[in-house]
């Protein structure tokens, strides 16, 4: 469904990506773990046309997607829930969750949409007419997944949804993934929380310094001794 | 790694021979200055000239204040306005403006230190603003006191001719006391780029906290810089008041003045010395041509033609003409020498250290207490009593999950960010225990730290970002350099010193960060997240790196994901969830801690342990 | 008694005024995130477009608001596309500074060079008739321009809140970066934002028009007080904008009749700085001055 092709990319003149290839299937949960500064984030901001690559080619289903801007990428279903929930703070919730389907092709079935995402988030339905900034760290991430979900995503892929939040709201936020995963939406979850995300996903990559030194099934990974050595000190 | 090495760097002759050529040229182009007019001896050459002179100083002056500490005044015509009346009046009564010009550049400093200190800490655009304001209401003002400025109507010289008046009735002169005015502004700007007081500006200017970070007094610097350039524009206002024998409000005041000076430093080149005055050279005959020639049947050409250059040379070319001239001159690199982005190694030292343990013989008594440390951000508690002490010589690691209040508790404890309560005392080089309240009196203690994200001074080189720790010892430009470069062969960057620092890749930037802090020679390091974006072979020697880093007397706070860093470093763990210590000890024992495993490690982290 | 009410209406009017001038730029600014410095300068622009069309035509100086709203729109359009756009991701803030700042001085320039040094006087159509309102008295330009003021805030605050495109511009003013995530294309966003600010402009400049002689440096005397106002009213902040046009109203009113009226633009100023440096965490918001350190 998405392949990325030896790609570099970075800010300005800094390089962050090296040749980073890697592919995601129609109905897979992947994920790309490494530790902080290792490009997780750069790589989805590339995906999503908020940078663009300086080599190397995005597919997405069938498309090349490598020259286009944000908005004509989230155009075509792919959505990012960002790092740090980046929630619009003088926004209600309810305003929140509609530039969520500010996307053409989630403007149909509105209420619908909001109805099933409010079953799965009933907190959310409680605070609607409140503003973001108001929230909780926890709240807010279940918002940031919601507004991602209104956008009727095709892919939808998590940035450090773990970030900041206490164990037991992360082991939520895991189900809800879980469960969105159930449903038929391919997921692409970037996570500094390498164990509880390898769980979830059915394969991952490990990003270093900004290249692929890892590919493989997630059980595979969860027993590799690189894995173990780098991000356990065992 | 020996000195000599060090200092035989690979592009030291080529650069040698720039400078001399840019030396050359300069000097040519200052002569020209003063020649032609002389040569030509035509009045209206010479005013030109004059007129050329006049702004190359007063955007040279500018510049001090706009380009080097990057405050956007657009209110400088302020400070030369207080010289022209300051010296008219003295001159009135019968005061020499040779005198008169050093009792407006005092008071010119004066007024800019009082108004801009409450300004600094406008940002951008908001700053320019306040300028404006200020000169608004200083206009206002001198058409108000009547009596002493003589208001809208301005003020006329009486005809007191000669060297100790500075009016002439020949224009040359007038032209050699511009010029060498000119030369003394350009000298003051050369020598203050150059200086422990520059790069602190130019650090100031790129990344303000780590600027205070490194210990720089950034309010205080940037005081001094405005009291030097509104003193040299004063100066300029003086000289200038004599040569029009004439002087009103509305052109003493002026906005457009103001606007102009500012315009010429930005065609030529923000932050350069000689920016300034090339464009002045290359601007000033054009515009003074034009109004000349075309006279008033062109009223507002020359103005428009000032709009419409400086839109083209922002959109084309914002950093003016002297970035042009340097891609010029710069040779490119030799073919079978690639301009590199890779870093070199980390240098491990020779002799293994001892491993860590809280009961090592190399650890002291305290020296960093932390008690009671409260702080909330709109209501949500960050951090709640936290307490810790550093030991001297000691490695305390730092772990806890993202957002666990890390970081806030670095910005509390290097004086960044102020607690709600609690207190941090750290014990200085006397013995006794402070409790400094900033960043820069952090610093003066021993202290350094770094920014888990990178804050790179990008438009300075590599070198010259660690000189700007490095001039926290050494008040010497050549001392800090030397210093500077040390540091950065240790830490691998020795490859990359002339290279800009917002080339670098991330893994670089992190280096340099931890390079600036070491050339402070700090008694304490706060180092934040710096292992990360560190390849895996290099963690190793980074380790080994640290532990020298410590063996040498330095005590450590790391905050680290990397468990294997966090491991093999720390004597202590202290671990932090939820803004509150939830465990301290011996890093062994606090993995092994069910609270631990449950808020960071997860319980995968314990069953591999197992 | 009658005195002190003449003033306070003064100052409401004069509010007014400046709230019409100052929306436009609290609008940018709020959106774009850009100071523009030319903002004068589209108003003094605006202002000779009416006096043309009204002489030129010999129409109502209000009627000439269909052509030159939507070109003053065109200008702020242009503005952002050609000038400030390529310049969003610059590092420095010189950059966009200069850029307004030149825009600012060529506009101003232009003018002087198109219609000369002369001031042109829009016809009035009675407008500068007073109406006596109990026992104040005031313009009835005065009076159209206090309520068009208080019908554009109303305006936008309907527009920004209600509808789509609205709710898109609030978007991009409080998360540019999440705004794009959720579809919305923020450059059309930024133009559109441009162009909605000096189209506000554009109707000041013809409510102005009637009352005060257009000349090339007109401009700048509005301008001043429109970043007073704005900075009083917190960056962005659109009612804000209006209430604190109010305040400098009054302020200017009550200087200009108990100080002096040559020192009224001192105690505005003066009025300004003060505000600027201590309240500065009012001027940039919470959010921003924490969002350094993290």
């Amino acid at each position: 469904m998405l392949t990325l092709k030896n790609i570099d990319a970075g800010y300005g003149p800094t390089t962050i990506l090296q040749d980073v290839s890697l592919d995601v299937k129609a109905g897979e949960i992947v994920t790309i773990v490494g530790a902080n500064g290792a490009g997780k984030t750069t790589t989805l901001r590339t995906i999503v046309g908020q940078i663009l690559p300086r080599r190397g080619k995005i597919t997405f289903q069938g498309e090349d997607i490598t020259r286009l801007h944000a908005h004509d990428v989230v155009d075509r279903g792919i959505i990012l829930v960002p790092e740090g929930r980046q929630l619009f703070p003088d926004m209600t919730v309810r305003e929140n969750l509609q530039m969520g389907t500010y996307r053409k092709s989630a403007r149909s079935d509105q209420e619908s949409r909001l109805e099933e995402v409010l079953t799965l988030f009933p907190r959310v339905r409680e605070r609607l007419d409140q503003n973001a900034a108001s929230l909780s760290g926890g709240e807010q991430q279940m918002v940031a997944i919601a507004r991602g979900m209104m956008a009727k995503p095709t892919l939808l892929m998590f940035d450090e949804p773990s970030l900041g939040l206490a164990p037991i709201i992360v082991s939520q936020v895991f189900d809800v993934v879980r469960q969105i995963a159930a449903t038929g939406t391919t997921v692409l979850i970037v996570e500094q929380n390498v164990f509880t995300t390898l769980k979830v996903a059915d394969r991952g990559y490990v990003l270093e310094n900004g290249s692929i030194v890892l590919a493989d099934t997630a059980p595979a990974l969860l027993k590799n001794d690189h894995i173990r050595r780098a991000y356990l000190g065992i | 790694m020996s000195h000599s090495d060090i200092s035989a760097g690979p592009d030291t002759s080529p650069g040698q021979a720039h400078s001399r050529r840019g030396a050359i040229a300069l000097a040519g182009l200052l002569a020209a200055l003063l020649v032609i007019p002389l040569v030509i001896d035509n009045a209206f050459v010479s005013h030109i000239f004059i007129t050329i002179c006049l702004f190359a100083a007063l955007s040279t002056a500018w510049n001090i204040v706009g380009g080097f500490a990057g405050q956007m005044s657009l209110g400088h015509a302020m400070f030369y306005g207080i010289g022209a009346y300051v010296g008219m009046i003295l001159f009135q009564i019968g005061i020499s403006p040779w005198l008169g010009m050093f009792a407006g550049a005092a008071v010119a400093a004066l007024v800019g230190m009082v108004i801009s200190y409450p300004c600094f800490r406008l940002k951008g655009p908001f700053f320019t603003l306040a300028s404006i304001a200020f000169l608004e209401v200083m206009r206002v003002l001198a058409l108000q006191f009547t009596s002493v400025t003589g208001g809208a109507t301005g003020m006329m010289i009486d005809l007191r001719l000669g060297w100790t008046w500075m009016v002439f009735r020949e224009r040359w002169p007038s032209l050699l006391i511009v010029f060498g005015m000119l030369l003394i502004t350009l000298a003051v700007a050369w020598a203050i780029r150059r200086s422990r007081l520059g790069f602190h500006l130019v650090a100031t200017r790129e990344r303000e906290s780590a600027a205070k970070a490194a210990g720089v007094r950034t309010v205080r610097v940037r005081l001094i810089a405005v009291a030097i350039s509104s003193a040299l524009c004063a100066m300029l206002g003086t000289f200038h008041a004599m040569y029009l024998t004439f002087i009103e409000p509305a052109a003493m005041f002026s906005l457009v003045f103001s606007i102009q000076i500012a315009m010429f430093a930005l065609i030529g080149g923000i932050g350069t010395v000689t920016g300034p005055l090339l464009g002045a050279v290359l601007l000033v005959p054009i515009t003074e041509w034009a109004r000349a020639s075309l006279g008033s049947s062109a009223l507002g050409l020359h103005g428009f033609v000032y709009g419409m250059v400086l839109i083209m040379f922002v959109l084309f070319m914002p950093n003016g003409i002297m970035s042009v001239i340097k891609r010029f001159i710069t040779p490119k690199p030799p073919t079978d020498e690639p301009t590199t982005t890779e870093t070199g190694p980390i240098s491990a030292p020779a002799k293994a250290a001892e491993a860590p343990s809280p009961d090592r013989a190399g650890i002291g008594s305290d020296i960093l207490r932390v008690e009671g440390l409260n702080k909330n951000f709109g209501g949500l508690a960050v951090t709640r009593d936290v307490n810790f002490t550093l030991r001297e010589g000691e490695i305390l690691g730092m772990i806890g999950p993202n957002g666990a209040g890390k970081t806030t508790v670095f910005n509390m404890i290097s004086g960044f960010l102020a607690q709600d309560s609690g207190t941090v005392s750290l014990r200085g080089p006397d013995g006794q225990f402070h409790q400094p309240n900033n960043p820069a009196d952090f610093a003066a203690l021993g202290l350094g730290r770094t920014f888990q994200i990178v804050q790179p001074f990008a438009a300075m080189s590599v070198e010259e970002n660690i000189m700007v720790g490095a001039f926290h010892r050494h008040h010497d430009e050549k001392n800090a350099r030397e210093a500077a470069r040390q540091t950065a062969w240790k830490m691998g960057l020795g490859p990359l010193l002339q290279a800009e620092a917002r080339g670098l890749t991330i893994g670089g930037l992190k280096r340099l960060e931890v390079a600036r802090v070491m050339a402070m020679e700090p008694r304490v390091l706060l180092l934040d997240e710096v292992m990360a974006g560190i390849n895996q072979t290099d963690v190793r020697r980074a380790i080994d790196l640290m532990l020298s880093i410590r063996d040498g007397g330095v005590s450590i706070i790391a905050i680290e994901h990397v468990m294997q860093a966090v491991m093999s470093l720390s004597d202590r763990v202290i671990v932090l969830a939820s803004g509150e210590v939830i465990a301290q000890g011996r890093p062994q024992d606090v993995v092994r801690d069910p609270q631990v495993i449950e808020a960071y490690l997860g319980k995968e982290f314990a069953d591999a342990h197992a | 008694m009658t005195t002190f009410l003449q003033i306070i209406t003064n100052g409401l009017m004069l509010g007014g005024l400046f709230a019409i001038v100052a929306i436009g730029l609290t609008l940018i600014f709020g959106i774009v995130k850009v100071v523009n410095f030319a903002h004068g300068e589209f108003l003094m622009v605006g202002m000779f477009l009416t006096w043309m069309i009204t002489t030129r035509m010999g129409l109502h100086p209000f009627a000439s608001v269909i052509l030159v709203v939507p070109a003053m729109f065109v200008l702020g359009a242009l503005t952002q596309r050609l000038l400030i756009q390529p310049l969003m991701g610059a590092e420095d803030d010189h950059v966009q500074i200069f850029a307004t700042v030149g825009l600012s001085t060529a506009l101003m320039n232009l003018a002087l060079l198109t219609y000369g040094a002369d001031i042109a006087n829009t016809p009035t159509f009675g407008l500068r008739a007073p109406i006596e309102l109990g026992p104040v008295r005031i313009l009835t330009g005065q009076l159209y321009i206090f309520l068009a003021a208080i019908a554009l805030v109303i305006a936008l605050q309907l527009f920004l809140k209600n509808s789509q495109t609205g709710r898109a511009i609030r978007a991009v003013a409080q998360h540019r970066v999440a705004a794009e995530l959720m579809g919305v294309n923020v450059p059309r966003i930024y133009i559109l934002s441009f162009g909605l600010g000096a189209a506000c402009v554009g109707l000041a400049a013809v409510l102005i028009a009637p009352l005060y002689p257009t000349s090339s440096n007109i401009g700048t005397y509005f301008v001043l007080t429109a970043f007073v106002v704005v900075v009083l009213g917190g960056l962005g902040s659109i009612p804000g904008a209006f209430f604190g046009a109010m305040v400098i109203g009054i302020v200017d009113s009550a200087a200009g009749y108990y100080i002096g009226s040559g020192l009224r633009e001192a105690v505005v100023f003066g009025l300004f700085l003060v505000i600027l440096i201590l309240r500065p965490s009012g001027l940039f918001g919470k959010r921003m001055t924490l969002s350094h350190l993290s």
